[in-house]
């Protein structure tokens, strides 16, 4: 065999798959996305079987654009991956920075900070709202039932009571409510990934040039300075894979909305599709069309970014 | 001078603690759960912070009888140990053709493959399901471990290329002088030498499948269900059920977690694909 074609024969397989897994499916989605298509329909029941007779051109995107969950469903995607790219990386920094200089049991603090990545996401999800964020049983309403049950046994008490007396009795907050239900999955999504940005950034700090850092010291520069102009730096191409690994992830995630509110007033894209899918597959595939789009777009903005360094 | 070291031991001092807090409370959740699932149901409800109580097996005693856990979690060893298997298989030929044989289409192969990852599960959501219904496929440990092995590929691929270039080319070209092919470079040279890569390739590939809850709650009802599925489909016990829910959860994430502070140094190094080190 020629040295040509054996390296081809050998990375065939692994490409001819992913070839399959992406082109059939996605080309599926196209297709149904410019057909009508819905799994029931009592008065055109030739909209039930997909067929080229039912086209409808743009109609299907055409209808996702005037929903009224689509925008919020893509103001709500951004929102809840910026928020937890913006949370794990600046967490991430300030406890790598913390842990990275040796203490006792500083073994024993990596693995117990690093515990959290490995949940899998429904247990992370039933976890944080039953048992942490439930405003009655779990750990929050207990907390704020403490507090308050403290507040007003203080308020009697002479000289300090009348200080007491103006705080307000406080409410716990339901996080499967419409207002609330994004930040619920952000504070859970937060938890399981700032362990991983943590782990990434320690990695690197440990190649940080100590003599660089010595210098400085010498020189008189502050804390701050030597995290601001040597550390900070040291870090950039850390921060950039952290926040394009995560951007993968956090764009499709599903299973955390699904479980905190069933996506009552916190659709992100993956989630309006897997509803739209439940009957109107046209509208569907639109979306998910879109859905590709977006996912393009952040995806070349980031292999921009990191592409190079991956590839040194 | 002095006072400068006393300072900063005051300062190392204050540093552990907070770092100290910092973990723990990271940990907590777990612990939390752990905890509650050694309660009883109506223990776990009690709405106050309970330390001290009695404990119980109880909850995992009955976890058969209350969630069939065994099966679901016979369902999660099989999927994601055949498609762990499936990936190295189709994986280590194409990492080795990439590290060793690179040619200069390479370097776009790996980025394309990198891309595939970045396409939203949920945008082929229906024809999935229809592919698979229709092939008579839903519902079946084949399925999964296809979907699986299909969407960890090219994180396999990745980190086994990034573990397999570290390997100098001599050693391989040594063996291709002694007269070995291909398949015996690959086995009786590449495998022992990357051996510590390929197992953590292959732990973080497994630990994946394990928690991987888009298309194993989507493809799936009963027969190839998964944990995931398992846990999602009781995600709202109103109360009533936080011990036993607590007991099925943490034998679902334990031995993962476990297996995860083994790895924690490969993980680094794999996931963001050997840039960081």
């Amino acid at each position: 065999m020629s040295n040509r074609k054996l390296p081809r024969m050998l990375q065939s397989p692994a490409v001819i798959l992913l070839l399959i897994w992406m082109l059939v499916p996605l080309s599926m989605t196209l297709y149904f996305s410019f057909i009508r298509y819905v799994l029931n329909n009592l008065r055109r029941p030739e909209w039930t079987t997909p067929s080229i007779s039912n086209w409808r051109g743009l109609g299907n995107y055409e209808f996702v654009l005037k929903s009224k969950d689509f925008l919020f469903a893509i103001q709500n995607s951004l929102l809840i991956v910026c928020s937890i790219l913006f949370l794990t990386v600046v967490l991430g920094v300030l406890i790598a920075v913390l842990i990275n200089k040796s203490f006792p049991g500083q073994g024993i603090v990596r693995v117990l900070l690093i515990s959290p990545f490995f949940v899998m996401p429904a247990v992370n999800a039933v976890l944080w709202i039953n048992m942490i964020l439930d405003p009655v049983l779990g750990l929050q309403g207990i907390a704020v039932a403490g507090i308050n049950e403290t507040v007003a046994g203080l308020r009697n008490t002479p000289l300090i009571g009348g200080f007491f007396s103006l705080w307000p009795e406080f409410n716990p907050i339901s996080f499967r409510a419409t207002q609330t239900s994004a930040y619920a999955v952000i504070m859970m999504v937060t938890w399981q990934w700032t362990p991983f940005a943590v782990l990434i950034f320690m990695t690197s700090l440990q190649s940080e040039d100590q003599q660089q850092k010595e210098a400085a010291i010498l020189d008189g520069a502050s804390a701050w300075s030597q995290f601001r102009f040597l550390t900070l730096p040291h870090l950039g191409r850390p921060i950039a894979i952290v926040v394009m690994i995560q951007a993968i992830f956090h764009l499709s995630l599903y299973a955390e909305i699904e479980i905190v509110s069933r996506g009552n007033g916190n659709k992100n894209l993956p989630y309006l599709i897997g509803e739209f899918a439940n009957n109107n597959i046209g509208a569907a595939s639109a979306t998910g069309i879109f859905a590709v789009i977006l996912a393009n777009i952040v995806a070349i903005f980031l292999l921009r970014m990191v592409g190079k360094t991956l590839m040194e | 001078m002095a006072i400068v070291a006393q300072s900063s031991k005051y300062g190392d001092i204050g540093r552990a603690i907070l770092a100290w807090a910092v973990g723990l409370l990271f940990f907590f959740p777990i612990f939390w759960l752990v905890l509650t699932s050694f309660k009883t149901d109506a223990d776990a409800v009690k709405p106050e912070f309970l330390f001290f109580f009695t404990p119980t097996l109880e909850n995992y005693l009955n976890m058969t009888e209350n969630y069939d856990y065994w099966r679901f979690a016979t369902n999660s060893v099989i999927t994601s140990v055949f498609a762990t298997v499936f990936a190295l298989a189709v994986g280590i030929p194409c990492a080795y053709a990439m590290a060793f044989k690179p040619t200069r289409a390479t370097k776009d192969v790996l980025m394309w493959m990198l891309s595939t990852k970045m396409l939203p599960a949920a945008a082929v959501l229906y024809p999935m399901t229809f592919l698979t219904k229709s092939l008579g496929l839903f519902d079946t440990h084949f399925m999964v471990i296809v979907v699986l092995m299909l969407i960890n590929l090219p994180i396999v691929i990745w980190m086994l290329f990034t573990y397999f270039k570290e390997i100098p080319k001599e050693i391989i070209e040594a063996g291709q002088m002694d007269g070995v092919n291909t398949w015996g470079e690959i086995r009786e040279i590449l495998i022992p030498l990357a051996w510590g890569g390929i197992a953590s390739t292959a732990l973080l590939c497994f630990i994946f499948c394990w928690n991987e809850a888009y298309w194993t709650v989507r493809l799936t009802t009963t027969e190839a269900a998964t944990l995931s599925k398992l846990i999602e489909g009781n995600r709202a016990p109103e109360g009533l059920f936080f011990g036993r829910l607590s007991a099925v959860s943490a034998a679902a994430v334990g031995p993962i977690i476990v297996l995860g502070w083994f790895c924690q140094k490969q993980l680094v190094q794999g996931l963001t694909f050997g840039a960081v080190k």
